[in-house]
């Protein structure tokens, strides 16, 4: 996917809060852990459940959060969902995910290409860096890149269905996230691990 | 025995079966052996922090771990320890190797080493040195019990004193 110069305010690409609600239909059972930002805000605002590990901050851990999941259970679906930001802040994470390469992680990346919460400063990848190529280049087999609503709806029956780990780099628009999580950490934490080892 | 066998076999005494590492020196042989054993997962990092967010993850399904690296590690995790693993209550043990010590020839090495336990401290993170082979198995034990009770990470630190150092000049 080249990303050079676009410009993709008001443009047609995909609605993360949509994609979101999409994703949870179709995979109602996943574990899924939302990084800090939009990500998680969206995650909420599809309809709060057990299933859902909010992360409040510790920006570039989600994907991390989501291997070790993946690894401790192999037998459940688990889902990360971040931003272009949390990506470029733990690149590491694309690199150890592919050694250890859980075939039950799906690793979605929103990537508007701006840090939205804080005002909408620009990322690299709204210049010169590709997500998806930099999966590729850390050594996942399984990457693809995404830019409408019908290709994320297509992928992710793939997504879903082949064993990864998938890394889905999903182009977004700038919509805003207005709704918001349980705050409690710890309570996040013991109903989510309710519902693993139920 | 070697504080090496001592500690492997207490990691697996304490079902810790995740082992995240950045390789070190002094760690080398623990991560070695534990490759060679089935029943740890051994997960090399390419930064320390991943390591807090594995062991989060890998907590809440259901499985135990440590994160083995040298002190600098200590240095580039801090804010995975302070907004996850503190704040939602994650126990799992931090090998540290210690450098900046006893023995020391890199001056790059001392401020990180000097300022490890302040801010362990600082966030209120437990920890304990291991000077002698005689104490492994007791403080090895002990800092895995506490990290539980707490729900909390808690610090082992490998001293020079124990595991020698560096014979660089």
């Amino acid at each position: 996917m080249g990303n050079e110069g676009q410009e993709i305010k008001g443009t047609g690409f995909i609605n993360r809060m949509g994609a979101t609600r999409y994703l949870v239909s179709r995979a109602p059972q996943a574990l899924i852990v939302a990084g800090p930002g939009n990500a998680k805000f969206d995650l909420a605002g599809a309809g709060d459940r057990p299933q859902h590990f909010y992360i409040w901050n510790s920006l570039g851990l989600a994907p991390s959060v989501g291997l070790g999941l993946a690894l401790a259970q192999p037998k459940q679906q688990v889902i990360v969902l971040d931003g272009d930001g949390g990506t470029l802040m733990n690149p590491g994470a694309l690199v150890t995910i592919a050694r250890l390469a859980p075939f039950n992680l799906l690793h979605i990346v929103w990537d508007n290409g701006e840090y939205q919460l804080t005002g909408g400063q620009p990322t690299a990848t709204a210049t010169v860096t590709d997500l998806a190529a930099m999966g590729r280049g850390a050594g996942l087999q399984h990457v693809a890149a995404v830019t409408t609503m019908t290709e994320f709806e297509v992928g992710l029956e793939t997504w879903l269905t082949e064993p990864g780990p998938w890394l889905a780099v999903v182009r977004i628009d700038k919509s805003p996230a207005p709704a918001r999580p349980p705050k409690d950490p710890v309570w996040i934490k013991l109903r989510f691990m309710e519902t693993v080892n139920k | 025995m070697m504080w090496t066998d001592i500690v492997f076999e207490r990691l697996k005494a304490n079902c810790l079966e995740m082992v995240c590492h950045v390789p070190d020196s002094v760690l080398a042989p623990l991560i070695t052996r534990a490759e060679a054993d089935p029943f740890f997962t051994v997960i090399p990092l390419t930064r320390e922090e991943e390591g807090v967010g594995v062991l989060t993850g890998a907590y809440m399904g259901g499985r135990l771990g440590c994160l083995m690296m040298q002190v600098s590690g200590l240095g580039n995790s801090v804010n995975g320890l302070a907004s996850l693993a503190i704040p939602y209550q994650i126990p799992f043990l931090m090998l540290i190797s210690q450098r900046g010590e006893l023995g020391e020839f890199n001056a790059a090495q001392i401020a990180m080493g000097r300022a490890a336990r302040p801010l362990l401290d600082a966030l209120d993170i437990q920890h304990f040195t291991l000077r002698r082979v005689d104490e492994v198995a007791t403080l090895t034990d002990g800092a895995i019990k506490t990290a539980y009770t707490a729900r909390r990470p808690v610090a082992l630190f490998l001293s020079t004193e124990m595991v020698g150092w560096k014979k660089e000049g």
